[in-house]
This record gives structure tokens, sequence and C-alpha cells, in this order.
């Protein structure tokens, strides 16, 4: 069964041609471009992986973040951002984010990412570690910090 | 005026910063999806190496979408470029509509993030100021109903000729607290004012803050 993912983001051009190109990778894409819209969605039929925009109209990517842990703490939500900064990333981690994105993204690495995460979700399930997020995320939440401070690091070395 | 002119040039760097940080942040948009569509072009060639045939519609469209967002890209680098060489003109004779459109072209997607819709009034009235320090107070303005804002609201910029002065109008929304957001503006800004020798006013019946400046600015 393909890999069942929700991309949101309120520039529709961008949900276009990312849904494509995520299409085309064998995923099962829906998208919106409104937060609101999501939620309503989340409850109504699950959803391997949500990919959300940091920078949105009405309610913004961490704001949007928190409700959907909310709804259900064991969604995984990738987020996407233009500019990410360490206090944003950081805020981004502890709440529950699978992991944090820059744009322009490279294909094979969200692929990746998004891979990794339904695994890791499926691997939860099957150890019987449903509704343990805080937990889980705990677990990989110093890993993911680290790697984002590596990465604005070496961005800065290189400058 | 000299004390203020430090305060003044401070409140420009942090409106400089807001403006370039929001801008970039939209250039940035517009790459990714020059990216995708890149990658997009990619994928369909792989696909057509498979067997899959390339659909020359598909590409036209590809092509065309990658043009609209380099024109995207380049409207927003004018726009900054006009911003970075408005901060060091000097004081000069502008047509008060080229200002308060500039301002609104300038807040627009921070407006979008927090379901604001700035209008600009059609009105032409040449001012002398420096059109930076005008923008800058106006943003101000802006900045304090957009922290404020709840969404589906708007915001008319216009302006006025009063005898020797330029009476600039921003008409918000009933429901606003334009009393708050004049007494933010009036503190935070009060550099700005002085070094525009101009008033600020509120008319909580009309939901108005006014800007009441000189037509021919005194050295």
């Amino acid at each position: 069964m393909s890999v069942q993912v929700l991309l949101i983001d309120d520039d529709q051009d961008f949900l276009n041609i990312l849904s494509e190109r995520l299409m085309i990778r064998d995923m099962d894409v829906t998208t919106v471009s409104s937060a609101t819209e999501a939620f309503t969605l989340v409850e109504s039929r699950p959803f391997d992986v949500i990919i959300l925009d940091l920078q949105m109209p009405e309610i913004d990517g961490l704001q949007a973040l928190e409700r959907f842990k909310a709804i259900n703490a064991d969604l995984q939500v990738i987020l996407l951002t233009g500019h990410a900064t360490v206090a944003k990333g950081v805020q981004a981690m502890k709440l529950g984010a699978a992991d944090v994105l820059e744009k322009p993204v490279d294909i094979r690495v969200l692929t990746e990412k998004i891979k990794k995460t339904q695994a890791q979700t499926t691997a939860g399930l099957r150890g019987g570690e449903q509704n343990t997020t805080a937990s889980s995320s705990d677990r990989g939440m110093s890993g993911n910090i680290s790697r984002l401070i590596q990465g604005i690091q070496k961005r800065f070395k290189k400058n | 005026m000299i004390r203020f002119q430090g305060t003044a040039n401070t409140l420009g760097l942090l409106f400089c910063g807001t403006m370039t940080a929001s801008m970039s942040h939209e250039i940035k948009n517009a790459l990714a999806i020059v990216n995708e569509n890149a990658g997009l072009l990619d994928d369909l060639i792989l696909l057509s190496e498979k067997g899959r045939p390339l659909n020359p519609e598909r590409l036209k469209t590809l092509a065309g979408d990658i043009r609209r967002q380099v024109q995207r890209a380049d409207s927003i680098v004018g726009r900054l470029n006009r911003f970075a060489h408005s901060a060091g003109q000097p004081v000069t004779t502008t047509d008060i509509k080229e200002i308060l459109e500039f301002t609104a072209a300038l807040a627009a997607r921070m407006a979008a993030m927090k379901g604001v819709t700035i209008t600009v009034a059609d009105t032409t009235i040449l001012l002398q100021a420096r059109p930076f320090i005008v923008e800058n107070l106006l943003w101000l303005c802006l900045k304090h109903l957009f922290a404020m804002s709840t969404g589906n609201q708007t915001v008319q910029l216009g302006a006025e000729s009063a005898d020797s002065h330029v009476v600039i109008g921003i008409q918000f929304d009933e429901g606003v607290a334009v009393e708050e957001i004049g007494k933010l503006v009036t503190q935070e800004g009060q550099p700005l004012i002085v070094a525009l020798q101009a008033d600020v006013s509120v008319d909580a019946h009309r939901h108005l803050i006014q800007l009441t400046l000189p037509k021919k600015f005194e050295e």
C-alpha cells in the first residue's frame, strides 16, 4: 500500500508541483492550502506523514503542529520552511515534529525522510507503542536538533 | 531633532530587517517552485527513458510555470532593490500615492499571513519628505494592526490635502483597537514623528489614525 501523505502549503503552485513529484514516487498525496482544512481531514482519515509549511496565513506551522499532535499524538509531521532558524527548529522538534527541512528541498532527501518516518510509525505500531509518541519523539529529538544545528554551523563555515 | 536621529536610524534598521527577511522568504518560495519544476522535468525525462512518452503540452506548461516564477522573483527583487535604495534617499518631493502603494506592497505578504487586506485610495498630493521615514511610520501602524489581527480585516491607506499639510489616513475596520494602535505608534515611532515634523491623531469613531505632515519639509 502506498504511503498516505498530506501536503499543506498556502502556495498552490508549490502544492501542485510537489504533489505530482511525490505521486510519481508512488505516494498517495492529498493537498490542502490551509491548516484549518487539514484539521478536519486528519480527523476523518489516516495519514502516514503530514508535510507542513512553517509559515502560513491564519495558523502558522508550529501552531498547526501542536494542534495535529493534540488531535492524534501519533501523527508524523515533517515541517518545510523557507528559512530554518535554530530556535524554530528546536521548538518544532520539542513539539514533536519528525523533521524540519529547508526549501528548496531535494526530493531524494524528502522521499527518504517520508519513508523513514512511515517505517518508524509502522515499527512503533507493530511493537505496541501506539500513543507513546512523546517518548519516541524525545528519543529522536536530540539527534534531530543536533543535525539541524550542525547543518547551520556548516553553512556558517561555508559563508 | 538630532538627539532622535540615533533612534530613528535604529527604527530604520529594524524596518529594513523585517522587510528584507520577508522579501527573501518570498524569493525563497519562488525558487523552491522553480526547483520543483526543474525536478519534475528530470522525473519526466527519466520516465520517458523507461518508455512513458513525453507530453509536449505538459512540457510547455512547465516552461510557462518556471517563467512565471522567475517573473515573480524578479518583481520581488525589484521591490527589494527599490527599498534598499530608499533607505539612503534624502528629502525629496514624491506623490504620496507612490509612498502608500509601495508601503502596501512591502507589507502585502505579512498582511496576507495575518488575514489582512491593504487597499490604497486614489489620491495625488505632492509631499516633500524622506519617503523611507514615511514608509517606516506607516509600517509601524500596520505592524501593530497585524499583531492584533484575528483575520478577515481590511485597512485602507489614503491621503488628503489640508492647506500646507498632507493628512495620511489609515482606516481600520470597526472593532479594531485603533486607540491602542495609535498609542503604540506614537510611543514607538516618536523619533520618526519628530524627524518628519509630523503629528499623529486618532479618531476612534471613524476607526482612523491620521498622520499629518507638512507638504514642505523645513530643514
